[in-house]
Parts: C-alpha cells; sequence; structure tokens
C-alpha cells in the first residue's frame, strides 16, 4: 500500500460537469483529489480487505439474528419499541438489503481493523461506483497507468445486479426514492442510484422525504398522490423511528432499501455487540456499551481489565452517529476499571474523591463536534489511522448482496474522518 | 479483474461538455440503453386476460373494472346517438348517465395492461373505431385519442405517460411528517451535505 503522486486529468472538472458530479468541490475544498492515488498488491486487497468484510458482514448478520428477539439487547442499542415486531418481521421475511460500507483502518501491513459498519444510509458510492472506476479507465487510456493496473471496485455491476433482485423480489419495476431537501451531495447519490436503478430496468420516481404525504388508507405517498410501496430512502431508520410517519413506514403495504432490520447494523452499539460475541477476532477492536463498563470494572474478569487497561485510548461514538460527528478521543478513560462520569456524580465519599481527582487526569485528546448522544454511546480502543504524509487515511470497504465489491479511500489531516475528508481513487498493481 | 467490466457512459452523462469530447458523443447513439418504454398488453376481455395470464385472475380483473370506471370518466362523450355512431360505427354507442349528466358514449373495446406483473399494474380504457368515416378505423386508441397501431396487434411498447391516470390514487391528507430530526440536525452540518454516513 504506497500513496504515488500523479497527473490530473486535464480536463477532469469539464468531465464532472459533464457528468453531473456536482459536489467534487465543497466550500472551496477539495472533496475529489486526484493529485495521488493508492496503490494495492492484489494480495492486500484480496486477504487483508475482500475476505474480512464478507466475513464481517456475515458476523453482524448473526448480530441481527440474535438482536430482533432480545427485548434486552433492543433497549441497548436505543431502538424505540414501538418497531421491535416490524424489525423481527423484517429481518425474518429476509427483505433484501441494498448496500453497506465497512470502515476500516489498514496500513497495508497489520490486520485491517474495523472502525464502523455504515449499513442504512452510506454514502460516496457515485465517487466509488463511478467516478473513481472512470478516472482508472481514461489514465490506463492515456497512458497515465499501466494496462495491467486494476480497481477492487465492482459495485455499479454489483448494485445494478441487486437492484434487479430486489424489484424482482417485491415482483415490480417500479421505486420511490427519496432524500432530504437541500443536500448537493445526498440528490446526486440518489441520482446515481436511479441511473443503476434505470441500467436495471426499473423505474423510479423521486420525492424529498419532507414531502412524502399520507393518505385516508394511511399510505405514504408522493406529491402525486401516488402511494409508496417501494421506496429507497437516503434518509435514517433512527430518524424515521423518531418521526410522525414513522409509524406508516413500517406497515406492510410498503418496503424499504435499506430494509427496516438494517436500523440494528447502523447503530455503534453494534461494535460492543461484536466484540462480545467474536471477541480476539484479527478485525475487531476491543469495544463496550458505555454503560456496561461499570459492570465490566466491577466484575473485574481480566478480560475487562486486560481490554480497559491495555488500551490506553479510547474512542467514544454517540449510538448513532454520521460523518464523524460527536466523535471523542480519550485518554485515562479508566484507571481503576471505573468510568469517569459515574464517579463524578457519585462523589459522596472519600473513595469517590479519589476516583474523581483521578477522573480529572482524563484528556480528551480530540473531540469533533454535532448534534448525536442523546441515546447513549459505545467506546471503543483507539486504533489510529495510518498516516500518508500528512493525511490519515480512512478505508470505505462496500459490500452489495453479501459479496465485498470495492473500496472508497478518504483522505482527512484530522485524527476523525469527517463529512469534508477528501476522496482518493486506487490502483491494483 | 476486480472492477466493473463495463460501464453505460451515456446513461451517466447528464450534460454534453463544452469541450469538444466527440468520442464521448459517439456512446449516445451506440447504446440501444436509451429505450425507457413499458411492454404493455392489450386485451378485449376479462377472460381474454386470464388466458394469457391464468395466474394473474387478479390483476385482470381489478384492471379490467379499473379501467371501465376510467372510462366512464375520460371516454369520449357525445351529445346524440348519432354523432358517436358517425365516429365510432353502428351500434358501437349507448346512452350513458355518468357524473358529468347524459351521455352517449362508445363501448370500450378493450384496455391496456402494463407492469402486468408487479404490484402497481397500469392500466387504461382502449377503444376502437368501425366507422367507414373515421380515420381511426380498425386501430387502438387511448381515450384521448392518441393512436397505438393496428386493431390485431396486441403487444405494445408504450411510454408511461400512455396511462396517463395512474391506479388507486387517493388524495393526500397531510405532508411534512418526515424530515424533522434532519432539520434539527443540521445547524451541525454544511447545508450541502446529507444523512449519509
Amino acid at each position: 500500500m504506497f500513496k504515488i503522486p500523479t497527473q490530473e486529468r486535464s480536463h477532469w472538472r469539464s468531465l464532472a460537469h459533464e457528468y453531473g458530479f456536482h459536489f467534487h468541490t465543497m466550500y472551496g475544498e477539495p472533496y475529489w483529489d486526484e493529485s495521488a492515488y493508492y496503490q494495492f498488491s492484489l494480495a492486500q486487497i484480496e486477504n487483508d480487505l475482500e475476505a474480512p468484510t464478507q466475513e464481517i458482514h456475515q458476523m453482524c448478520l448473526h448480530i441481527v439474528d440474535k438482536v430482533v428477539n432480545n427485548e434486552v439487547l433492543l433497549e441497548k442499542l436505543a431502538i424505540p419499541s414501538a418497531y421491535w415486531q416490524s424489525i423481527a418481521d423484517s429481518w425474518h421475511a429476509k427483505d433484501p438489503s441494498l448496500y453497506s460500507r465497512l470502515d476500516f483502518s489498514y496500513d497495508g501491513k497489520s490486520p485491517a481493523k474495523l472502525l464502523e459498519n455504515n449499513a442504512d444510509t452510506p454514502t460516496s458510492l457515485y465517487e466509488t461506483g463511478f467516478w473513481q472506476w472512470l478516472w482508472l479507465e481514461q489514465k490506463v487510456d492515456t497512458g497515465g497507468l499501466s494496462r495491467g493496473a486494476d480497481q477492487f471496485n465492482s459495485l455499479q455491476e454489483k448494485l445494478i445486479a441487486q437492484l434487479a433482485k430486489i424489484a424482482r423480489h417485491y415482483q415490480t419495476d417500479f421505486m420511490h426514492v427519496t432524500c432530504c431537501k437541500d443536500t448537493v451531495e445526498d440528490r446526486g447519490t440518489i441520482q446515481y442510484l436511479q441511473d443503476c436503478a434505470a441500467e436495471a430496468r426499473i423505474y423510479t420516481e423521486f420525492v424529498f422525504v419532507e414531502d412524502i404525504g399520507l393518505n385516508e388508507h394511511l399510505q405514504l405517498t408522493d406529491l402525486n398522490d401516488q402511494p409508496i410501496s417501494l421506496c429507497f430512502k437516503l434518509y435514517p431508520w433512527e430518524f424515521m423511528q423518531r418521526e410522525e410517519f414513522g409509524q406508516y413506514a413500517v406497515n406492510q403495504d410498503i418496503k424499504w432499501v435499506e430494509p427496516l432490520w438494517k436500523s440494528v447494523l447502523s447503530n455503534k452499539g453494534l461494535l460492543a455487540l461484536l466484540w462480545e460475541s467474536f471477541e480476539g477476532h484479527p478485525n475487531l477492536l476491543p469495544a463496550y456499551f458505555a454503560s456496561d463498563i461499570e459492570n465490566i470494572a466491577k466484575a473485574k474478569t481480566a478480560k475487562a481489565i486486560a481490554d480497559l487497561s491495555l488500551n490506553n485510548k479510547w474512542v467514544r461514538k454517540p449510538l448513532y452517529s454520521r460523518e464523524g460527528a460527536n466523535i471523542s478521543i480519550l485518554e485515562n478513560l479508566v484507571d481503576t476499571c471505573q468510568p469517569q462520569e459515574q464517579s463524578l456524580e457519585q462523589s459522596q465519599n472519600a473513595r469517590a474523591k479519589k476516583r474523581e481527582t483521578r477522573a480529572r487526569q482524563k484528556t480528551v485528546l480530540h473531540e469533533s463536534d454535532g448534534p448525536y448522544g442523546e441515546e447513549g454511546f459505545v467506546y471503543q480502543a483507539y486504533h489510529p489511522l495510518p498516516k500518508f504524509g500528512d493525511n490519515h487515511t480512512l478505508i470505505g470497504s462496500w459490500l452489495v448482496d453479501n459479496k465485498a465489491a470495492g473500496i472508497s479511500l478518504r483522505e482527512d489531516k484530522d485524527l476523525i474522518t469527517q463529512d469534508l475528508s477528501r476522496f482518493v481513487p486506487h490502483v491494483i498493481l | 479483474m476486480k472492477r466493473s467490466c463495463r460501464i453505460n457512459l451515456s446513461r451517466m452523462r447528464k450534460s454534453v461538455s463544452l469541450a469538444p469530447l466527440s468520442l464521448g458523443l459517439a456512446g449516445i447513439f451506440l447504446s440501444g440503453c436509451a429505450d425507457n418504454r413499458d411492454d404493455a398488453q392489450l386485451f378485449t376481455s376479462i377472460d381474454d386476460c386470464t388466458n394469457g395470464y391464468p395466474g394473474l385472475r387478479d390483476v385482470c380483473t381489478t384492471t379490467y373494472q379499473q379501467a371501465l370506471k376510467d372510462a366512464e370518466e375520460t371516454g369520449p362523450k357525445y351529445d346524440t346517438e348519432y354523432d358517436c355512431e358517425y365516429d365510432f360505427g353502428p351500434n358501437q354507442c349507448r346512452e350513458e348517465n355518468t357524473i358529468f349528466g347524459s351521455f352517449y358514449m362508445p363501448l370500450m373495446a378493450g384496455y391496456l395492461v402494463g407492469n402486468m406483473v408487479s404490484r402497481r399494474p397500469f392500466y387504461q380504457p382502449m377503444y376502437t373505431s368501425y366507422s367507414r368515416y373515421s380515420p381511426l378505423r380498425n386501430r387502438w386508441f387511448t381515450p384521448d385519442g392518441l393512436d397505438l397501431g393496428d386493431i390485431r396487434k396486441r403487444n405494445f411498447k408504450v411510454k408511461r405517460s400512455i396511462f396517463d391516470k395512474r391506479p388507486f390514487n387517493t388524495s393526500t391528507l397531510k405532508r411534512g411528517g418526515f424530515g424533522q430530526m434532519a432539520k434539527s440536525s443540521s445547524s451541525y452540518r454544511p447545508s450541502s451535505r446529507g444523512w449519509g454516513g
């Protein structure tokens, strides 16, 4: 895994205009960056990314199966109880999923570590499936890259095939697509999916999330009053489940992509559940529910003490969080294996005072702003992103129809990859 | 190969570049993928439909009934029997009491069904004319007079707009039941970014 500087295609901006890639630059900052690319060996791709991606996905499905019938876990994941039955129904009915993106920290040498699973509304789909593909084709055609250069990116092909499969599953050739207003990027992603759907011979009708209506039969409708029966949404289930129309989104007449059971996987609590079930897996990092840390510490199990004390730095992530919002990197999180929040609240006696002193040693090394966190947090052992030059590099590994479908690389000067990080293409050589 | 073998570039292109990219343009014309028309079948009766689709009796029946109902609303209406028969031929019209009043209307000669094998079939009442004065004699046409071809024809490739009125419409009572969470969180994100992760 190397980062190699390269010449930009001279006409890429006009090409972007031609293909409708309108968010390559945002707020004067480049988002698409082709001044360099990452080079992987085939073995790195196949052994270190492709295989673990598919394996972790299977582990995730195992977790869903465990969670949907377990009220304690559903509660822990802060999923509103009104949706528990529908989630289980959607899982048992095998409602098909279109895609997911697993985010990894990987440096080309040591095992890739799973940072999170974007299972409900992953983005950077267009840039990955189409735009970096086109970059490679053109670089090879113009001699800028060797003819032997390949890319881990069958995303578009697989999306089209899976959309066709989903349409067959629901016996239709028509689907609504929806995203929020005022988001150039999301509308671009939706347009891409519409293009893929058209290739799969599926008709699509667009409606903004805010414009969705409700008719007298309690069906959700588009702006032409058409009932929505199958809908691709780029809007998180955890929002829908907390909004007025959420209750109508789970009736029998309507199916969603991603399906409702994905709300189990798009939850950061998944990280703790994975660790609990597959502790020690080379691609997983130790992770715990914040609410569990105290109990683990009380139990003083060898495992907990090892995890909590060996890992000096922890990353605190809200159960619901997107684009790196509200994430903190903490040092000296626990000392006597006691989380600082609790000890501050319960400082009634001397021991607590002592703990309080210790708690003050806890340092927030890094923090990102954001709106999330009400529903609780998980702690995940800190595993730094590899650095290439000044940049921290994150690998997004895509899944379509249970198969690894390609990768996308995002670079950020910051430790926490956020929504203004840059997208850099890659090759296999 | 670990990447997509083929991508239909003409599908992905959203506008023609101002720069001279004649190579790119060729794709638009070479690709056969721009066909966005539906397959549709024409049936002259419910039996005609179920003969072809024995497993879809429900679809055959519902679309027939809906088409018949639509015909009352959208079908050609005449004040006199003579005018109607002039266009549609002898014994092709009868008096109907519709919600718009009493008119002479041609009989629905068939119905067109699109998206047959789906949860959302599309349908449209169809007419033909037996009048020697009509340019639409022995042709299939829609209520608003669009000629779909010879009366012997049963399978069509049609634009979705042919079906004009869509099935099972009811009016929407309220909107805005989604999106509040995004709005309340939006002060934390640059406005053009979405809810992806």
